[in-house]
């Protein structure tokens, strides 16, 4: 590398971060990528083009830029929340999930980004909860299919009796009103075989049976929601990480007992956080309730975007 | 944030039971509620009076404290207490920066006033009450409370 080319690199890129700042993302893009031709050994220009265009929705472009990221920097925890990102975007849930995960483990690991810990710990959960959907997607297309053959059988015998009926009518073997009144009463046969069937395929739906409420003891006392990653406090009680994590930068106090509490003194409560994994599995996507577009409507995210 | 979720979920734990004496008056956004609470006991200091609590949450809560203070209309007055000036300010420790703990609630809140009150037998205003309700410019978050005594 020629000297003078990391310097001019470093120029390219902060031209590019003032564009990012304004929502100017083409812009920012096209300053990133004159950085990299400078300078291909930086692994922040990757990360910060990557956000560029993951703004401009370039899936494809970003997990390029990640890649190349990560190759150069391994405890790469931006480009990890920007791949999984992408990855979601493109419907690769079972990645993207595998990505979050990482960026979540690197951010719990490092002392100074803990701050990030919610936000990735939300986009870990929409990763989550698109695996459970195709999941479910599949299931409820090949219940369908199945009771969509079965009601064309029932549908196809109904038919054919009816026929015979009329064969018989017109060969005058019966009555013309005793055979309207068999005809009736195949269909009303038919129809409740029919009802039957679509009963027993609705009650055989777990969804319809579960009880849809979360367990007291799977749920963070500050959020109130499931937990995911759950942490103990000396005095015995769980807490959501990245939530009592936030408390505790305020208050270095035991939210129940007021007791000095330091961030190092959380443990992983891994029986709870199995318990939590398994409830999820088994209940699938009602307790997953975070909505589309949420994480980029979050004040902390703003603090990723730009160096 | 999670203040939003976090509201939903005790809205519809209050919409379905509360302890005796507070009541849901008003909660059709998520930054000012309005609950009403009375003294259930025979303390001669509150028969017959209904207190409105008026609640607002920042996009921090549960992590940072509700701004709780009484509101004065017709039908309710503000509840003598040495803790509590005769503009509905409220000075009592949980609702302050440092006493305040993410695991209380809008509920959690309401019984402790309710408590508060019960246990009191002063006809009193907290001293200095006069000019603090004239020259007090400050939001009720941002004072720093002495707290004189803490067993209240």
């Amino acid at each position: 590398m020629p000297p003078g080319n990391e310097y001019a690199a470093e120029q390219l890129k902060n031209q590019g971060n003032a564009h990012f700042k304004n929502g100017e993302y083409e812009a920012a893009e096209t300053l990133y990528s004159q950085a990299i031709q400078k300078n291909s050994k930086n692994p922040l220009l990757f990360t910060n083009r990557a956000n560029a265009r993951l703004k401009l929705e370039k899936w494809e472009g970003v997990i390029d830029d990640c890649i190349r990221s990560i190759e150069l920097m391994k405890e790469n925890m931006k480009a990890f929340f920007y791949l999984a990102q992408a990855q979601l975007s493109i419907n690769h849930p079972n990645e993207a999930l595998s990505s979050a995960l990482m960026a979540y483990d690197l951010c719990t690991h490092s002392a100074q980004q803990t701050s990030n810990a919610a936000t990735i710990s939300a986009l870990v959960l929409k990763c989550k909860k698109a695996k459970w959907d195709i999941r479910e997607r599949e299931r409820i297309r090949r219940r369908a299919d199945l009771l969509a053959e079965l009601e064309a059988t029932l549908e196809t015998e109904y038919k054919k009796d009816v026929d015979d009926i009329e064969a018989r009518i017109e060969k005058q073997e019966v009555g013309r009103i005793e055979g309207q009144e068999e005809k009736e009463e195949r269909k009303k046969e038919f129809e409740k075989k029919r009802d039957d069937l679509r009963t027993a395929f609705t009650l055989s739906d777990p969804e319809h049976l579960q009880k849809r409420e979360v367990p007291d003891y799977l749920v963070d006392g500050i959020t109130f929601e499931i937990m995911h990653d759950p942490v103990v406090t000396k005095n015995g009680r769980s807490y959501e990480r990245a939530t009592i994590i936030e408390h505790l930068k305020r208050s270095a106090t035991d939210p129940l007992t007021r007791e000095p509490l330091t961030i190092a003194e959380l443990r992983p409560n891994i029986a709870l956080k199995e318990a939590c994994t398994e409830f999820m599995e088994q209940n699938s996507g009602w307790v997953y309730d975070c909505e589309d577009g949420e994480m980029d409507r979050d004040s902390r995210w703003a603090h990723l975007s730009s160096w | 944030m999670f203040a939003s979720k976090r509201l939903q979920k005790e809205l519809a734990k209050l919409h379905e039971k509360l302890p005796p004496g507070i009541t849901l008056i008003r909660a059709d956004d998520f930054s000012e509620w309005l609950m009403d609470i009375r003294v259930i006991d025979s303390n001669p200091l509150y028969q017959g009076e209904v207190y409105r609590l008026k609640f607002n949450f920042s996009q921090s809560y549960p992590i940072e404290a509700p701004e709780v203070v009484f509101v004065r209309d017709e039908s309710h007055p503000i509840p003598w207490h040495p803790h509590v000036y005769s503009n509905g300010i409220i000075c009592l420790d949980l609702l302050d920066r440092q006493g305040w703990s993410p695991v209380h609630n809008v509920e959690s809140i309401c019984v402790s006033l309710q408590s508060m009150l019960t246990s009191n037998t002063k006809k009193e205003r907290p001293p200095g009450d006069e000019n603090f309700v004239r020259y007090n410019t400050q939001r009720p978050r941002d004072i720093n409370f002495v707290f004189h005594d803490k067993n209240v």
